[in-house]
């Protein structure tokens, strides 16, 4: 049986669990069936994105996300990390080149196709995107219910999910009563709650202050704690400095990572000075290019997330 | 495809915008009314076409001056006859006294002599002898002497046949335009359903949602507005019958010979499963144009 069909609706009792369909693609998890589960989960090959046909906004992009990490991506308003997760999910589509999830090129699928990759993903939005008048529980539900799990299982998963985001007991509220910060947990609950190989977070904090955007963080990293991918967008550099993720940074439609978090820069100079290459920003492209990722040529420059 | 959650999320559906299937609902039970009225007055027509070519009748009318010996054989002769029931002489003086008092246009007829109107013998055929069997009487009666004319009421009964030809094509015309109106007035309540639940829409779609997923509720939400405005408008010609029929039908049936018909309980079921599948067929059709998922 193939494990990842884009092309047909894979029997939810014949996973591994039988109504955790998507559980193998957690890294950490042994599945003997699992071929597909040495490859990365998630390659950007010669991506690029024209929203304008004289300026791409994605040019060139080589990216590796291996299972389990936790990557931010980050870089100025209108950089391209939306675009960079919208066309993970689907939502848009590469000009040029291919993005491979779990070894499948998405941008070859068929629009209905699309609908399989999206249950194999979570996803969470700045503006949360939760249904105001549906009760906390309905919008947690609907991701299993398009699943078409059993509702005694919806009921338990759903419960099991909201206590996990903090928001045990408040499935029968109305989530558009709910705080900015508990909305957003109500949309992390629902990424989570099919337990998908790879979270997307685009923006996720960008509506809280700085308080609740801290909490939020931290409920990502304990979702990724339990063996999930997590791609968490965030231009808010206050997330970055405190956590020593792998960051990918987007700025003029390029993208230069370093994989140690901005911890390692504090005190490095700043953007007028640059970098020598014994500084900790070498280091960094040293990383990326000892991980056979492409190299870039130069030092990558994260002066502007330092402010 | 879960029917369980499709009905759920249809209802739920249906409850927000309760007010809009409401009103939706209410035009189209006046569209199905129509078409009702239309189809009830044509399930008469017919009842009355079967019954007339069910039971047929023969007027023979006799010369003036034939003698009551020949009468009475030609009416033992007729009597004889397989499928005729009675045989009943109508003399001149009951012929104009039944005139007059049918046509109660009081002392200006009592005047008329007698024999202005001709004696007859009155032929009643069982049922099942219809047409046929009043035609061959007046065929083979036709040769006697005493036999001035034959009428076996072909006329009336091929202008009723006209009659009914008529009334099913306005009620197919009527049904027309009752698909054209279940059509345009569910494909607007969808359409306005889709715009008011844009953002349900967009959230299932980015849980991975199928369009069937997403269009199967709408489509049960049309199916149910086509079902219960043909429901109601069944339900409410139904009532409006029995109310009418009352005081109509004795009338009705001195005048025609039949007591008046409700739809055929086939014909009532089929407008409720039209209603139903022309009000998922509007739905299917508004989505296809105004829901991109």
């Amino acid at each position: 049986m193939a494990l990842f069909d884009f092309g047909k609706k894979r029997p939810v009792r014949e996973a591994q669990d039988s109504h955790r369909p998507f559980a193998f693609f957690r890294a950490g998890l042994s599945n003997p069936q699992a071929s597909v589960g040495n490859k990365p989960i998630l390659v950007f090959e010669n991506v690029t994105k024209f929203h304008r046909p004289d300026q791409p906004t994605l040019r060139d992009v080589n990216l590796t996300i291996e299972r389990g990490e936790f990557v931010f991506i980050t870089g100025p308003s209108g950089a391209g990390k939306s675009t960079l997760i919208q066309l993970v999910h689907r939502r848009q589509t590469v000009d040029e080149g291919r993005i491979l999830f779990c070894g499948k090129d998405i941008a070859r699928l068929t629009s209905d196709s699309i609908p399989y990759l999206r249950r194999n993903l979570g996803i969470v939005f700045q503006d949360f995107k939760v249904v105001g008048h549906w009760t906390v529980f309905e919008n947690v539900a609907i991701a299993l219910e398009i699943l078409e799990m059993p509702r005694r299982l919806v009921r338990s998963r759903v419960a099991e999910a909201l206590e996990r985001v903090g928001l045990k007991g408040k499935g029968d509220q109305i989530t558009g009563t709910l705080s900015g910060g508990e909305q957003q947990r109500v949309a992390v609950a629902r990424a989570i709650v099919t337990e998908p190989a790879l979270v997307l977070a685009d923006e996720p904090t960008g509506n809280l202050d700085p308080h609740l955007a801290l909490d939020i963080l931290t409920l990502f990293e304990e979702i990724h704690a339990t063996g999930t991918t997590v791609l968490f967008a965030t231009h808010d550099h206050t997330l970055l400095e405190q956590r020593p993720h792998r960051i990918v940074y987007i700025d003029d439609g390029h993208v230069k990572e370093a994989r140690q978090g901005l911890r390692d820069w504090r005190g490095t100079p700043q953007p007028e000075a640059r970098p020598s290459s014994s500084s900790s920003y070498a280091h960094a492209a040293r990383d990326v290019d000892d991980r056979g990722s492409p190299s870039f040529g130069s030092t990558p420059d994260f002066a502007p997330l330092l402010g | 495809m879960d029917l369980t959650s499709t009905l759920r999320r249809a209802a739920r559906g249906m409850r927000e915008e309760a007010r809009l299937h409401v009103v939706s609902v209410s035009s189209l039970t006046i569209a199905f009314l129509c078409l009702g009225v239309a189809l009830l007055m044509l399930a008469n027509l017919d009842a009355l076409a079967s019954s007339w070519e069910r039971a047929g009748r023969v007027t023979i009318f006799l010369r003036d001056g034939a003698r009551q010996s020949d009468v009475e054989e030609l009416a033992t002769a007729l009597s004889a006859i397989p499928g005729v029931t009675t045989v009943t002489h109508v003399s001149s003086a009951e012929a104009r006294e039944q005139f007059v008092e049918d046509a109660q246009l009081g002392e200006s007829l009592e005047t008329l002599p007698a024999d202005a109107f001709p004696a007859s013998l009155e032929v009643e055929l069982a049922g099942g002898s219809g047409e046929v069997g009043s035609q061959a009487i007046a065929d083979r009666v036709s040769r006697f002497a005493i036999v001035e004319d034959v009428e076996t009421y072909r006329g009336w009964f091929s202008q009723l046949q006209s009659l009914l030809s008529a009334g099913r094509g306005v009620a197919f015309a009527l049904a027309l335009l009752v698909l054209v109106c279940v059509l345009f007035v569910v494909g607007n309540t969808i359409r306005l359903a889709v715009a008011g639940r844009r953002d349900e829409i967009e959230v299932m779609k980015l849980c991975g949602a199928s369009d069937r997923f997403v269009r199967d509720p709408f489509i049960v939400e049309g199916a149910v507005q086509g079902f219960l405005a043909a429901l109601v408008a069944v339900v409410g010609l139904a009532i409006g019958f029995v109310l009418v029929r009352g005081p109509l039908d004795a009338t009705i049936a001195s005048l025609a010979g039949m007591h008046t018909v409700f739809l055929n309980p086939v014909v009532a079921l089929g407008v409720l499963v039209a209603g139903a599948a022309v009000g998922a067929l509007g739905s299917a059709l508004s989505l296809r144009r105004y829901l991109t998922v």
